[in-house]
């Protein structure tokens, strides 16, 4: 995996298009998007649903390939990469954070955190360990360690979803999403983490349509019809809003 | 690996109701495979056993005689000779036994029907006695001059009883008919539908039809420690004997009762060994033993590509089920490799689980049955040569048959696993969108 230093772009975007074809019917979904993200931040791309932003965190979550563009992940250009390379880039540089949560339903708080872990084949049992109680402490759901997806509430759950995320030590974190299968307070409070971990040092980049949410970032990427129309701080989204 | 099988065992105990369905149908199709090959094993072993007890050793060492190129004689000269010369060559076996070789006409007073005859020396004769179900009169009285054992088709189609006689008429390998009355001193029970065939008498009674002297005889039969090994001794014994001076004939797949009128059209004179084996002696058992193979074959292939189909459906249930997770899987970093080995791995644990239970239970199944003494319908009887069913379990085939159906039930689970590795990313987690 390329190391960049702290001022290089994790993220970079440059003229990127993507089309799906349903049927005979060609459908862009973002259109001529460029875009930097540099370590430290904390942003959000924003917009009415359908506006492209899950599109737009596929490609950079290298789950899927722009139709023209480049996608710079972690120094590396995801278009050039093999599905191989692209699951390796997605397993070291990467982190995810899904609006359903998407844990694995079977394998317990711990396991969940810990499998990305054993996909990464770097740690031995022990310093796994340590590094799973540690995050799932930092994230405060310690105690619930042994428990199952599914004796979990959604809060909980997000915060297991939160340090599987963070456990391989990844370049940024995506999340899609990630309060609205949450109730207000539960969001407040996965947010007041995201953030947190965010001061620690943690990338984060998520989409949302929820204002209340956009209010928490340091940059809101504001995407309409598949383009970026304003890269902007909340309170400048706020007023574009009002 | 451990925690691909931890997902795998704890899939399958969270559907419950599916993985019992299908675990016990695997179970059942287990039970089912090594019922019948204990079947199989329990029949042939019975079958290998009369049947080398009354008309063939695992391998035979007889002949044919011809004085001129149009006759047959099926004798051996020598006898005691090649005896040794055998002993010598076949450190596999266990006994043998030396018989003499007929074919003549039973002729009583209402009836007559040609028949196999065989010489036999009852005093030196091991399983013999055993194996024979005598209803009526004593077998030991086979040493008596002029005796006759006979099946009890044979004595209801010519009307025999203890104490009658009949004529035993043959023609001589020099041309000339001969006949000797016997008295039948043992009617044994049917042994298979070619026992109705078979009549025994003394050796020194059939020497005497044909005229020969004591040097002769019809063959000698050889019990090996192992009778899997016939074929090979047989080959073996056919190269050695020509090593050994004598001339050996080709091997033909036929009993010996159905080479007369072929060697019969060789011109040739003299002595000639014939090495069979059982296999070729008893063409019946061969062919039921076959068929009840190939019954055995087609109804496991019809078990086991229905339990593929249900081990392929349930796996696309369950990859259905959870595209969303193999979506998220798969953006966490998890190749299409390890996807494939995570659903392996579940049709794996559910083959193996499956059909370890179904051969314990197969096996406690043979034991019961073979304790119950369960009775064959007649037919069967007569088929199988054996009255109760008998089943015979044999570690080696019990793995054999727990290892094919994990195995092969496991290959039935990789087309699905394979398409759930070949899910994108995307698209899966889009599925859950």
């Amino acid at each position: 995996m390329a190391t960049h230093s702290a001022s290089h772009p994790i993220v970079h975007l440059s003229n990127v298009d993507k089309d799906y074809q349903l049927g005979a019917v060609t459908v862009t979904a973002l259109r001529q998007v460029s875009l930097e993200i540099a370590p430290g931040e904390f942003t959000v791309i924003a917009g009415p649903s359908g506006s492209g932003k899950t599109t737009l965190l596929n490609l950079i979550g290298c789950v899927d390939v722009a139709t023209r563009g480049q996608v710079m992940v972690a120094g590396q250009d995801t278009g050039k990469l093999s599905e191989g390379d692209l699951t390796r880039l997605r397993l070291n540089a990467l982190g995810f954070i899904f609006q359903s949560f998407n844990l694995v339903g079977v394998l317990d708080a711990f396991q969940n955190v810990e499998f990305p872990l054993l996909l990464q084949k770097k740690l031995n049992a022990p310093q796994r360990r340590e590094r799973v109680m540690d995050l799932l402490k930092r994230v405060g759901i310690d105690e619930h360690a042994h428990h199952r997806p599914g004796e979990l509430s959604g809060g909980q759950r997000q915060r297991v979803a939160i340090a599987r995320a963070l456990v391989t030590l990844p370049r940024i974190v995506l999340a899609d999403e990630p309060t609205a299968n949450l109730d207000s307070v539960t969001g407040n409070q996965i947010l007041d983490l995201m953030q947190e971990l965010n001061r620690e040092g943690t990338t984060f980049l998520f989409s949302t349509h929820d204002p209340k949410v956009v209010t928490r970032a340091g940059r809101v990427v504001r995407l309409v019809d598949g383009r970026i129309v304003a890269e902007e701080t909340p309170e400048q989204y706020k007023n574009s809003q009002a | 690996m451990f925690t691909l099988l931890q997902i795998a065992a704890r899939n399958l105990a969270r559907n419950r109701k599916r993985t019992l369905l299908l675990g016990g149908a695997i179970a059942i199709v287990t039970v089912l495979l090594v019922l019948l090959t204990a079947l199989f094993n329990g029949t042939q072993a019975s079958m290998l056993r009369n049947a080398t007890t009354l008309s063939t050793g695992h391998v035979n060492v007889a002949g044919f005689y011809k004085i001129t190129s149009g006759t047959a004689a099926p004798v051996v000269t020598e006898y005691a000779k090649l005896r040794d010369v055998v002993q010598s060559q076949v450190p596999e076996l266990q006994s043998m036994v030396v018989r003499g070789r007929g074919f003549g006409k039973l002729v009583s007073d209402v009836s007559s029907q040609m028949a196999v005859v065989s010489g036999i020396d009852i005093e030196q004769e091991g399983n013999f006695k055993n194996i024979l179900e005598i209803v009526h009169g004593d077998v030991s009285k086979l040493s008596e001059p002029h005796s006759i054992l006979i099946f009890e088709q044979t004595a209801e189609r010519l009307e025999l009883k203890i104490g009658d006689n009949v004529t035993l008429s043959s023609q001589t390998f020099r041309g000339a008919a001969n006949s000797i009355d016997c008295k039948v001193v043992a009617i044994a029970k049917p042994l298979g539908m070619f026992s109705s065939f078979f009549s025994y008498v003394p050796m020194t009674t059939l020497r005497e039809l044909y005229g020969f002297d004591p040097t002769t005889a019809g063959g000698i039969q050889l019990y090996l420690k192992d009778w899997e090994q016939a074929e090979l001794v047989a080959a073996r014994l056919r190269l050695g004997l020509v090593k050994a001076g004598y001339r050996v004939m080709d091997h033909t797949e036929k009993p010996y009762w159905q080479k007369f009128d072929i060697v019969k059209r060789e011109d040739w004179t003299g002595q000639k060994i014939d090495v069979t084996t059982w296999m070729d002696e008893d063409p019946f058992m061969r062919w039921t033993l076959v068929g009840f193979r190939a019954i055995i074959v087609i109804v496991f292939m019809v078990l086991l590509a229905i339990i593929i189909i249900g081990v392929m459906n349930t796996l696309w249930m369950a990859i259905r089920e959870r595209t969303r997770e193999v979506g998220a899987l798969r953006a966490i970093g998890m190749q299409r490799h390890t996807v494939l080995a995570m659903f392996v791995t579940e049709g794996a644990l559910l083959a193996l689980i499956s059909s370890t239970s179904g051969a314990i239970l197969g096996v406690l199944a043979a034991y019961g049955l073979n304790a119950a003494h369960l009775k064959m319908i007649k037919g069967f009887q007569m088929v199988l040569m054996s009255e109760t069913v008998t089943l015979l379990v044999n570690v080696p085939t019990v793995l054999l048959s727990l290892l094919v159906i994990a195995g092969v039930t496991t290959l039935g689970s990789i087309l699905p696993a394979w398409r759930a590795a070949r899910l994108q990313p995307v698209e899966a987690m889009h599925s859950s969108n």
